[in-house]
C-alpha cells in the first residue's frame, strides 16, 4: 500500500507540475546532450576499433621513391612488426563519362598473390576484386562509384602516369585507411572528383614503372611493440630509396580527422551540460526552498506526528529526486534517439562500412547519476533546514523578513523611485544569492546563445582568411613528378588562365627542442599573389628572403617563437638538416603549415627550384576549354578546384550551423524560462499578500504586475553582460577544445552575435514573467489576504 | 491513588527574541495524573502552549527538568523525542493542521503508517463520526470535521496522552460542543490522559483538574469534585 507521505508527495508533484516541468526540461537538455555526445563518442570509437581490426589497418605507414621488393624480408624482420605490405601507390587524372571536369584517383595496388590484401584490407560492396592478371580492371571505392553513379560493369579513363587508359570497374568497396577521403589539397571529401583506384600489381607497377618495387609501405605491429623505434628502423631502410618519412595512424589522413572528430565529441560533452546541470540544481534550490517555507506547518505537523528529521528531509529530497527522474527518463529518451540518429549521421558522413552503436549502461548512468546529484545538489539545503526545523518553532509562522535601512536604500532614497521601484529593488537586495543565482542563470542562457552564434562568424572568418586572403586561386594543378620552373609557363599557356605561379611542398621533420612535427614546407616564389601567407587580420605577409613563416599553431605546437631557430630535417633528395630561422607567424585554420621563399629553399638545398603543384587564376568564360584541356595533360597527377571546394565547404558548413543554431536557441529559450518563470512563481507567492494589498488600496493591476514582473526583468538585463563574458569564455572553451593538427576554429564575437542573444533572452524572459502576470491577474484579492500565512 | 503522568520541577523557557529575553515559563512545578481531563486556562502569553509543546517534546527547556512516568524528556536526544511523540503522544491543534493534499483518511494514516499499534483509520474516524467523509479533502470539510480529523489523527495511534492546543478556539459553539465530546469519549473510553488548553473558561466544567497560568507561573490548581458533560456546558 501507498503510504500517506508518498500519497502527499505525488499529489504535491501533480500540483507544481508546471515548476517541476521547467526544472526536468532544463535537466533533460544535460542529461540528453551529455548522452549523445557520449553515445556518439561510444559508437564512433566502437565502430573505428571494430572496424580497423576487422579489416587489419595498418599502425605504420611509408611512402617512398622506389624500393626494391627485395627489401621486403629485411623490414618484415624489424623486431615488433608482425605483418608488412608493399604497394605502388600514384595519383591519377580521371576522365569520368558525363563530367566535364577531370576528376583525381589515387591508385593502390592489389598483392599479385591471392588478390586480397592482408593489411588494410577492403571490405567488398558490391561485385567482385579484379583479376590479378588483368591489366584493364579496377576495383572503386564506393563512396566514388555512388557520387558518379558508377557500378561493376562501368568503364572510366584515367590518365595512368602519362598514358590514357580505359579500366572496367569490377566491384566497389569500403577501406579503412579511406574512413574520411581526402584528396590532395581539399578540406572536405569531395566523393564526385576523388576516388580510390585498386588495380591488380602488375598492372599498377607496369603503370608507374615500378616493376619489383613499391613506393608504398603498410606495416602492422605487435601490441606492445615501440612504435617509434619501428619508425626510425624503417625510415632507415627507406631513406636510400626515397623514404619520406614513416609515421604512425596518428599522421595517417583519415584516421586524424576520425581521431579529431571523436575528440571534439569528447570536448563538448563536458563543456555544455555542466551549464544545465548547474541551472537545474539551481531552480531545484530556488524551488524547494520556496516549498519548505510554505510548508512550516506541515513540517511541524510530521515532526510532532513522529516523523523523524530523517523522514522530513527526505520527504523533500524526494520531490526534488522525482522531478529529476522525470528529467533523466525524457533526457535518456532524447538522448538515446539523438545519439543513434546521428551516429548514423556520422557513420554517413565518415564511410564506415557498419555502425555498431549499443545502449551501454555507461553513458546513461553517468548522465543520469548527474542528473540526480545536480537536483539532490540543489535540494540538499531546503531539505536540510526542513529536516532541521524544531517542531515548535515550524508551527508557528514565520518572523517577518527583516528590511533593514543599509547603504544601497539610502543610495535609493536618493534616488528618489517610486514606492513599487523601491519594492523591487528591495527585493532584489534582501535575497542577495538568490538574485544572483537567478542573474547568473539567465547570464548562462545568453551564454550559451553566444557560444552557438559565435560559431557563425567564426567560420565567416575562416572562410574569409582560408578563401578569400590565403587560398585565392581557382585551381590548383598537381603534377605527378616535381618538374622544373618551366612547367609554370605551360601551364600558363593553357586555354583560359590567367596567371599561373608555381610551388612546391618538400617533406620535412621540423624539430625544437624536443619537439617535431613531420610536415611539407611549401615553397613558392617572391610575391606570389594566389596562394599567399596571411597573418590573424588576413594581411598578407610576404615570404622572407631567408628564414621560415609557421602557421600560428605549428609554432605553438614547435613551441617556437620568431626569432628561434628550428632544425629540419629534409625527407627528399640530399636528405640533409639544416637550421632555419622562424622568420614570422602567420595564421592558418586548416592543417599545420611552414612557408618559405622558392629561392632561398632552393638554395638552402643547394638545387635547382622545383614545381609540384601550378595554381591558377581562370576567366570564368573559359572554364570549359580549360577543363577539356586538362584531360589531356600527360604530366598531370590531379587538379583540385578550389571554387569548388569553397562552395562544398560553405554548403556543409551551412547546413550544420542551422542544426547547431535550432538546437542551441531552444535550449537558451529553455533555460530562460526555467529560471524567468519559476523565479516569478516564488515572487508571487512570497509577495501575493503585498501585491494583492496594493491594489485594494488602488494601485492598477499594471502597476502591480510591473513590480511582479520588475524584478525579474531588473535581473534578466543585469544578467546581459555577465552572459555576454561567460559566453565568450564559452566559446574560447569549444574553439580551443576542437582543435586539432587538421583544424582550428578562431573566436571572433561581433557585436551582433552579443545583442543577438541578448534579445533572445530578454524576450523569453518577458514572456515568461508575463505567463506568471496572467496568474496575478486572476488572483482572487479577499482569499489571498484572509489566508493565514 | 492514580500514576504521575507528567511530573515537572523547576521548569523555565526562555526565549531570546532581540535585545530582550522572554521568560515564557519560569520554574514551574506541576504532577499530572494518568488517566484525567485535564484543562490549562489563562490569558496569552502566559506560558500554557509553551508547557504544552516541552510536554509532547516539541521543544526543550531552558533549565528544570520534566518527566513522562520516569522517562527523563529533558534527558532525551533529538531521535528519542521523535520517538517519544511517535509513541505515546497524540496533538491536537487551533487550526487542525491537516495536510490538504491529503484525504481525511490519508491524513490519520500518517500515522498509522509509523504507529507501532494503531487503530485502523476507517475506526478511528468513525469514532470521531465521521465514517461516511474518509475520502473527503480537507477544503470539503467543515471546520468542525476538520478538527474530528486532527482528533481521529490523534487518537489513532493509541497514544497515553493527547495533548490539544485551543482545540475548538477556530470553531462555533455547537462545533465546539461536538469536539469537546469527541475528546471527552476518548478520554473516558481509552482512559488517555487528556491536556487541552483553551480560552474559553466555561469548559473547565469539564475537566478533572484545572490549571491556570500566569505570567509563565502555575498560579492555581483546581479538582473538580464533580464533572459536566460538554453539552451541558454554557458558552
Amino acid at each position: 500500500m501507498v503510504s500517506a507521505l508518498s500519497r502527499k508527495l505525488l499529489r504535491d508533484l501533480a500540483r507544481l507540475w508546471s515548476q517541476a516541468a521547467a526544472i526536468a526540461l532544463v535537466l533533460a537538455c544535460g542529461v540528453a546532450i551529455l548522452l549523445m555526445s557520449l553515445g556518439m563518442f561510444q559508437a564512433l570509437e566502437t565502430t573505428r576499433e571494430a572496424y580497423y581490426d576487422r579489416q587489419r589497418f595498418a599502425d605504420v605507414f611509408a611512402r617512398a621513391t622506389r624500393a626494391p621488393r627485395a627489401l621486403m624480408p629485411e623490414i618484415a624482420a624489424l623486431p615488433g612488426v608482425v605483418a608488412a605490405e608493399a604497394r605502388v601507390a600514384g595519383l591519377v587524372t580521371l576522365d569520368l563519362a558525363g563530367r566535364s571536369r577531370p576528376g583525381m584517383g589515387q591508385v593502390l595496388s592489389l598483392p599479385a598473390a591471392g588478390g586480397s590484401p592482408r593489411l588494410n584490407v577492403p571490405i567488398l560492396a558490391t561485385g567482385r576484386l579484379p583479376d590479378p592478371e588483368a591489366r584493364d580492371e579496377v576495383l572503386v571505392n564506393a563512396a566514388f562509384a555512388k557520387a558518379n553513379g558508377l557500378g561493376p560493369g562501368d568503364r572510366l579513363v584515367a590518365n595512368l602516369n602519362g598514358r590514357k587508359r580505359g579500366l572496367a570497374i569490377t566491384g566497389t568497396a569500403l577501406s579503412p585507411e579511406f574512413v574520411y577521403t581526402l584528396g590532395p589539397g581539399a578540406l572536405m571529401p569531395d566523393n564526385a572528383g576523388y576516388g580510390i583506384l585498386w588495380l591488380p600489381d602488375r598492372a599498377a607497377a607496369a603503370a608507374f614503372d615500378l616493376q619489383g618495387a613499391f613506393n608504398d609501405i603498410s606495416l602492422s605491429l605487435a601490441g606492445g611493440a615501440d612504435a617509434n623505434a619501428v619508425i626510425d628502423a624503417l625510415d632507415r631502410l627507406l631513406a636510400p630509396y626515397g623514404g619520406t618519412g614513416a609515421h604512425g595512424r596518428d599522421q595517417q589522413l583519415s584516421d586524424a580527422f576520425v581521431t579529431a572528430e571523436i575528440q571534439q565529441l569528447k570536448a563538448m560533452a563536458w563543456i555544455l551540460p555542466p551549464v544545465f546541470f548547474g541551472i537545474s540544481a539551481f531552480l531545484v534550490h530556488m524551488v524547494l526552498g520556496r516549498i519548505v517555507a510554505l510548508e512550516r506547518p506541515v513540517i511541524g505537523l510530521l515532526k510532532a506526528l513522529g516523523y523523524s528529521n530523517l523522514a522530513v528531509a527526505g520527504h523533500y529530497l524526494m520531490l526534488a529526486a522525482l522531478t529529476a527522474a522525470a528529467g533523466i527518463l525524457l533526457g535518456w529518451a532524447v538522448g538515446t534517439w539523438l545519439s543513434r540518429a546521428l551516429a548514423e549521421l556520422y557513420a554517413q558522413f565518415f564511410d564506415f562500412p557498419y555502425l555498431v552503436w549499443r545502449a551501454q549502461p555507461g553513458p546513461y548512468a553517468v548522465a543520469g547519476l548527474l542528473g540526480l546529484a545536480a537536483a539532490s545538489a540543489g535540494a540538499l539545503q531546503a531539505a536540510i533546514a526542513a529536516g532541521r526545523l524544531p517542531p515548535a518553532e515550524a508551527m508557528r509562522p514565520p518572523a517577518p523578513p527583516r528590511y533593514g535601512r543599509t547603504l544601497s536604500d539610502r543610495l535609493l532614497a536618493g534616488a528618489g523611485l517610486g514606492q513599487p521601484a523601491m519594492m523591487v529593488w528591495r527585493g532584489i537586495l534582501r535575497w542577495p544569492l538568490r538574485s544572483g543565482l537567478t542573474m547568473l542563470g539567465l547570464a548562462l542562457a545568453v551564454a550559451v546563445m553566444v557560444a552557438a552564434n559565435f560559431l557563425d562568424d567564426a567560420l565567416d572568418k575562416l572562410i574569409d582568411i582560408a578563401f578569400t586572403q590565403a587560398a585565392r586561386q581557382d585551381a590548383a594543378l598537381i603534377l605527378g613528378q616535381e618538374a622544373a620552373g618551366i612547367a609554370v609557363e605551360e601551364v600558363r599557356a593553357l586555354p583560359g588562365v590567367l596567371i599561373a605561379e608555381g610551388q612546391t611542398s618538400q617533406p620535412a621533420i621540423l624539430r625544437h627542442g624536443p619537439r617535431e612535427r613531420r610536415i611539407g614546407i611549401e615553397a613558392r616564389p617572391p610575391g606570389a599573389d594566389l596562394a599567399r601567407t596571411v597573418d590573424s587580420e588576413g594581411r598578407p605577409v610576404a615570404l622572407p628572403p631567408r628564414g621560415v613563416l609557421l602557421s600560428s599553431r605549428l609554432a605553438e605546437r614547435l613551441e617556437a617563437r620568431p626569432g628561434d631557430v628550428i632544425e629540419a630535417e629534409f625527407l627528399t633528395g640530399r636528405r640533409e638538416t639544416h637550421g632555419l630561422p622562424v622568420a614570422g607567424i602567420v595564421e592558418q585554420y586548416f592543417g599545420l603549415g611552414a612557408y618559405m621563399q622558392a629561392d632561398a629553399l632552393a638554395a638552402l638545398r643547394r638545387e635547382a627550384p622545383r614545381v609540384g603543384a601550378v595554381n591558377v587564376a581562370l576567366d570564368p568564360a573559359a572554364q570549359a576549354d580549360f577543363d577539356a584541356a586538362l584531360k589531356d595533360i600527360p604530366a598531370l597527377a590531379g587538379t583540385v578546384m578550389l571554387t569548388q571546394v569553397r562552395r562544398s565547404f560553405e554548403d556543409t558548413i551551412a547546413e550544420n550551423v542551422v542544426i547547431m543554431n535550432t538546437i542551441y536557441i531552444t535550449v537558451a529559450v529553455l533555460i530562460t524560462f526555467g529560471v524567468t518563470y519559476n523565479g516569478a512563481r516564488i515572487q508571487l507567492s512570497e509577495r501575493a499578500r503585498d501585491l494583492a494589498s496594493l491594489r485594494i488600496l488602488g494601485f492598477t493591476r499594471g502597476e502591480v504586475s510591473g513590480i511582479l514582473v520588475g524584478e525579474s526583468l531588473v535581473l534578466a538585463v543585469a544578467a546581459q553582460p555577465v552572459g555576454w563574458a561567460i559566453g565568450g569564455a564559452i566559446a574560447g572553451a569549444l574553439a580551443h577544445g576542437s582543435q586539432s593538427d587538421l583544424y582550428a576554429v578562431p573566436v571572433v564575437l561581433k557585436p551582433a552575435t552579443f545583442a543577438a542573444a541578448s534579445l533572445l533572452v530578454l524576450a523569453a524572459a518577458a514572456g515568461s514573467a508575463l505567463v506568471v502576470r496572467r496568474r496575478l491577474d486572476q488572483l482572487d484579492l479577499v482569499s489571498v489576504l484572509k489566508t493565514r500565512e | 491513588m492514580a500514576e504521575t503522568i507528567y511530573r515537572t520541577r523547576g521548569l523555565s523557557r526562555v526565549y531570546a527574541t532581540g535585545a530582550a529575553a522572554v521568560r515564557a515559563l519560569d520554574a514551574v512545578d506541576l504532577d499530572v495524573p494518568a488517566g484525567e481531563f485535564v484543562v490549562l486556562l489563562g490569558p496569552s502569553g502566559s506560558g500554557k502552549s509553551t508547557l504544552l509543546n516541552i510536554l509532547g517534546g516539541l521543544d526543550r527547556a531552558t533549565e528544570g527538568e520534566v518527566w513522562f512516568r520516569d522517562r527523563s524528556l529533558t534527558a532525551m536526544d533529538e531521535a528519542d523525542l521523535t520517538r517519544y511523540r511517535r509513541d505515546h503522544v497524540g496533538f491536537v491543534f487551533q487550526f487542525y493542521n491537516l495536510v490538504a493534499s491529503l484525504t481525511a483518511r490519508e491524513n490519520v494514516q500518517l500515522v498509522t503508517d509509523i504507529a507501532a499499534n494503531p487503530l485502523p483509520p476507517d475506526e478511528a474516524l468513525g469514532l470521531v463520526g465521521l465514517g461516511p467523509r474518509v475520502h473527503h479533502f480537507p477544503a470539503e470539510l467543515s471546520g468542525g470535521e476538520q478538527q474530528r480529523v486532527a482528533i481521529a489523527r490523534a487518537i489513532a495511534k493509541r497514544p497515553e496522552v493527547l495533548l490539544c492546543d485551543e482545540p475548538t478556539g477556530a470553531l462555533d459553539s455547537q462545533t465546539g460542543v461536538q469536539v469537546l465530546d469527541a475528546l471527552a469519549e476518548v478520554n473516558a473510553r481509552f482512559a488517555t490522559t487528556c491536556l487541552v488548553i483553551t480560552h474559553n473558561a466555561a469548559i473547565r466544567e469539564m475537566a478533572h483538574r484545572v490549571i491556570r497560568f500566569q505570567d509563565g507561573h502555575v498560579a492555581e490548581v483546581e479538582v473538580n469534585a464533580t464533572r459536566r458533560a460538554a453539552s451541558e456546558i454554557a458558552w
